[in-house]
């Protein structure tokens, strides 16, 4: 266990390095940075020569390989920059933002489950026929609706016509409400979309037969049986779904006028400031190694099966790799792992 | 359609681990598209704001007395940048530097006269304009208590008169020739220039020249920018009292505020309790929340959203901004533009007409000189820039530029006349006015592409010749020299027309007549040379004027008295709310 966290870790820092220089080499491939972007404004009225001695001092002049260094080198002693637009520290940006979005990707988060699994069931097990299928319908719906568009109109209907909850000046718990849900939806789709399957696979199953014929209700064993069986996929599904969440964060933030990371990186993106858009790559490289870290550890968890060492174990997890190949995504499993479960079989 | 960034496929084809370092880019590749994509959903959002179901504002528009008391609830489109004085011309950050700090002087935003504010009187000035003495009234405070005397003044003019590139704050763009200060008595301070700065007077007037205290002219960039906005110390109406980096900021009444404008009808402590500035991006969130009555105001309601704003009982107030008009500025360095006969042909393909017809409201009226007409120096040209697209053929036909090619755009020796523009996306419907230009110089031959990408790309191509050669843009400022804030070399420069290099002008003569504006002394001479600046300009087809841009502001109907500065700010002092 020691060894394979410390095989994931050393992978964890070669992913973040790797995001870093890509990230910074495109930023500076880009024609043209944020302190011209920002001294040349119009808005300031700046003289050509004005402009070039404040980019100096910034040291924007620099070729990119000292200001590639430069960059690094702050990273690695704990020192993000400063956000050429606005002037203030990353560190400072990055620490008053990160709260209110890792709150709303939890709560967004902790919504689509809760929908995801609503939609499944009824889908699922809903009555009559014609409402199981509309649910059924139901993620293809949500995946298609822009996110931007869900939030105005959401905003539009929720708020300013039905007044049920205030954009302006809102309290921390009202001003998550609208956020939540425009993240919550389209979140849940393909959380949803999985789920049905799983649930139709498991439910087609053998044991299940064989629960029903010992006596057991539907809802018994929905949630005895079923959810549980039906709960892998959905989890490798979950940890993908946070890049989604952080794509989503920038156009509810921009729509709902929250600060956040996403709301920074609009900004950022919008005024070239490539200090603080090294620091957002950086976090969500983190925050995406985290999950799925997290993830794999948990199958094991959730699926007694893959504690087994012996033979149960194996077949599982070889279930477990195949459905992640066919689905295209799945824990990363290497070749090396593979080649482990093989030889564990043969034993 | 490009796989859009939320659809499944999307997601599912990156592999876990590529996926974060993936993700950043991918969005910031995206934005374009996702922006475009936004103005549907945008007017579709501003369009449910604006359709029945939410209820009227029927309010009465007059009675009641000015009594102190609330809040004011007041949306900006986009988050201030800086509170550090020089760079408010930035919207957002003139909304609040206007209202938080005060001025030597004060200019009346009908008249554009000066009055005394912080000085007592007008400056005295010494007979070839390179000396300015100010003596200020007694008494102001900073609301840290420090007081606002002679040698905080002249700190804050060193200040803006220098710059400070070591802590990234740049010189204000309206104090030129500064040469420094000095404090007399504690009530007495004398500004110095190394040529003769007539503008200087109105340039104290500004917001650009608001003052603060001592502590604040220590901060650096960072200091001035989000994040600090609290540690900001002003001796005006409303003091910073709290703020949310990037969604609001709230500033409180200075209960013993007691310096308005002499010049003002009002005085002592302002009406309101204070002003909550709210940003949101989201044009139809913004008019939404304005429509149901859950704020107070907004900045910038669209020319087409005009009538349906005011048909639902709101107030529009579209303030003028008395500086540059709404125009193109023809760069003649670039060789297809050197010929004053294509540049000649240029204003009479454009249909001015066709353009504030379509596109915006009365509002914005058509331009009918290079100045608005409420600005300092502005001269009528009535026969100028006529739409006539058979003369600029001819023209064109005269200039050479006779062949065409099977797209039918002009060519002269197999060269193609195509010029390209930016998109000056602070000014109301940039793309589209360009899009209609776009359409007149097609019908004369004329090949215009329109140079796409955000702000701050816009800003990046705009510094090259090579890139942009119709310039778009738009200056307020009430005093003559707002005219070489544009076209000077020492400014914003919107002609390139210096290169350094090789030492080559575009039009040597604009330069000359501009150093006249910023150098005389006297205001007849100044006026002089504004005049013929704008002769020049006319003669010489350099500048085609479109329209005079408004600042348009949305209110509920118990607001009462806004107004703004000369250039379009608002003003919030004399703002009451009647209940």
């Amino acid at each position: 266990m020691a060894v394979y966290l410390a095989g994931r870790l050393g992978q964890a820092l070669l992913v973040l390095f790797l995001a870093y220089t890509a990230a910074s080499m495109l930023l500076m491939i880009l024609p043209g940075d944020g302190v011209l972007a920002r001294y040349a404004n119009p808005a300031l009225g700046l003289s050509g020569e004005q402009v070039e001695a404040i980019r100096q001092s910034y040291g924007a002049d620099a070729p990119w390989y000292v200001q590639y260094w430069q960059s690094l080198s702050g990273f690695l002693t704990g020192d993000l920059g400063y956000s050429v637009n606005s002037g203030a520290a990353v560190s400072t940006l990055v620490a008053s933002a990160l709260p209110s979005t890792a709150l709303l990707a939890v709560s967004g988060f902790a919504a689509a489950v809760v929908l995801a699994v609503a939609v499944a069931v009824l889908a699922s097990y809903g009555k009559p026929r014609w409402l199981a299928s509309a649910f059924d319908s139901a993620p293809s719906l949500f995946i298609s609706v822009p996110v931007f568009w869900l939030g105005i109109v959401i905003i539009q209907v929720l708020s300013f016509q039905l007044g049920w909850v205030t954009m302006v000046s809102p309290g921390p718990l009202e001003s998550l409400i609208l956020p939540t849900l425009t993240l919550a939806i389209p979140l849940s789709a393909p959380l949803a979309q999985i789920l049905i399957r799983a649930i139709a696979e498991v439910r087609a199953q053998p044991f299940v037969h064989v629960t029903r014929a010992k006596g057991a209700g539907e809802a018994w064993m929905l949630v005895h049986s079923v959810i549980r069986n039906a709960m892998l996929p959905a989890l490798t599904i979950a940890g993908l779904l946070f890049g989604e969440l952080v794509a989503g964060a920038v156009v509810t933030e921009t729509v709902f006028g929250r600060a956040g990371i996403g709301a920074l990186t609009a900004q950022a993106v919008a005024n070239r400031d490539n200090p603080v858009l090294l620091a957002v790559v950086v976090i969500a490289t983190v925050g995406f190694v985290l999950v799925n870290l997290l993830v794999d550890l948990l199958y094991p968890v959730v699926d007694p099966r893959l504690r087994h060492r012996g033979r149960v174990g194996a077949a599982a997890r070889r279930r477990l790799g195949a459905r992640a190949q066919a689905s295209g995504t799945g824990p990363s499993r290497t070749g090396a792992d593979r080649a482990d479960q093989e030889e564990e079989i043969r034993a | 359609m490009p796989s859009h960034p939320h659809s499944p496929h999307a997601l599912l084809r990156q592999a876990p681990l590529a996926g974060a370092a993936a993700e950043r880019p991918r969005s910031a590749a995206h934005l374009p598209t996702r922006r475009a994509l936004l103005g549907g959903g945008l007017s579709l959002g501003a369009l449910l704001a604006l359709a029945a179901c939410t209820p009227d504002d029927t309010a009465p528009l007059s009675g009641g007395r000015p009594a102190p008391g609330g809040v004011l609830r007041y949306f900006e489109p986009q988050t201030w940048t800086t509170l550090y004085p020089p760079s408010a011309g930035f919207y957002p950050n003139g909304g609040i530097v206007n209202n938080i700090t005060d001025r030597l002087l004060f200019q009346d935003p009908q008249t554009l006269e000066l009055h005394p504010w912080i000085a007592e009187a007008l400056p005295e000035a010494n007979a070839d304009a390179t000396e300015f003495t100010f003596r200020l009234r007694t008494g102001v405070t900073h609301s840290d208590g420090t007081p606002l005397d002679a040698e905080n003044v002249a700190r804050n003019f060193d200040l803006y008169g220098r710059g400070d590139n070591a802590r990234a704050l740049p010189v204000s763009e309206q104090i030129t020739n500064y040469a420094g200060s000095e404090v007399l008595d504690e009530r007495t301070v004398v500004f110095r220039f190394d040529a003769p700065a007539p503008g200087f007077p109105q340039a104290t007037a500004t917001m650009n020249a608001g003052l603060v205290a001592n502590s604040t002219l220590e901060l650096d960039a960072e200091g001035f920018g989000p994040g600090s906005a609290t540690r900001i110390v002003t001796s005006g109406p409303f003091t910073v009292a709290e703020e949310e980096v990037g969604t609001r900021l709230s500033v409180r009444v200075r209960e013993d505020y007691d310096w308005a404008p002499p010049h003002l009808e009002h005085q002592g402590r302002a009406f309101l309790d204070g002003i909550d500035y709210l940003v949101n991006g989201e044009y139809s969130v913004r008019i939404g929340a304005l429509v149901s009555g859950q704020a107070d105001g907004v900045r910038g309601v669209e020319a087409p959203d005009e009538a349906r704003v005011e048909e639902k009982g709101l107030r529009l107030y579209a303030q003028p901004t008395n500086g540059i008009n709404n125009g193109l500025s023809f760069r003649s360095r670039h060789p297809l533009l050197a010929d004053v006969t294509v540049r000649r042909a240029l204003t009479h393909a454009i249909d001015r007409d066709r353009i504030v017809a379509k596109l915006f409201t009365d509002n914005y009226p058509k331009a009918t000189g290079v100045l608005a007409q409420g600005a300092a120096g502005y001269v009528a040209a009535p026969r100028a820039w006529a739409f006539d697209p058979d003369r600029a053929n001819a023209l064109l036909d005269e200039a050479g530029w006779t062949e065409r090619t099977e797209s039918g755009h002009r060519t002269r020796d197999g060269e193609p006349l195509t010029l390209r523009v930016n998109i000056a996306h602070p000014q109301p419907r940039s793309r589209e006015v360009m899009s209609l230009v776009q359409e007149d110089f097609a019908r004369v031959g004329v090949h215009l592409t329109i140079n796409e990408g955000d702000y701050a790309q816009q800003t990046i191509d705009s510094l090259e010749l090579d890139r942009v050669q119709v310039y778009h843009s738009m200056v307020a400022r009430a005093d003559y020299d707002v005219l070489a804030s544009q076209w000077s070399v020492a400014n914003r420069d919107a002609f390139l027309n210096h290169d350094e290099e090789t030492g080559e002008w575009g039009d040597e003569r604009t330069q000359e007549i501009l150093d006249r504006i910023t150098g005389s002394a006297s205001a007849e001479d100044r006026a002089a040379a504004a005049a013929e600046l704008q002769e020049h300009f006319i003669d010489q087809a350099l500048v085609v004027p479109l329209f005079e841009e408004p600042q348009v502001f949305g209110f509920r109907r118990r607001v009462r008295d806004f107004s703004t500065e000369p250039v379009g700010r608002p003003a919030f002092y004399s703002v009451w709310l009647a209940d």
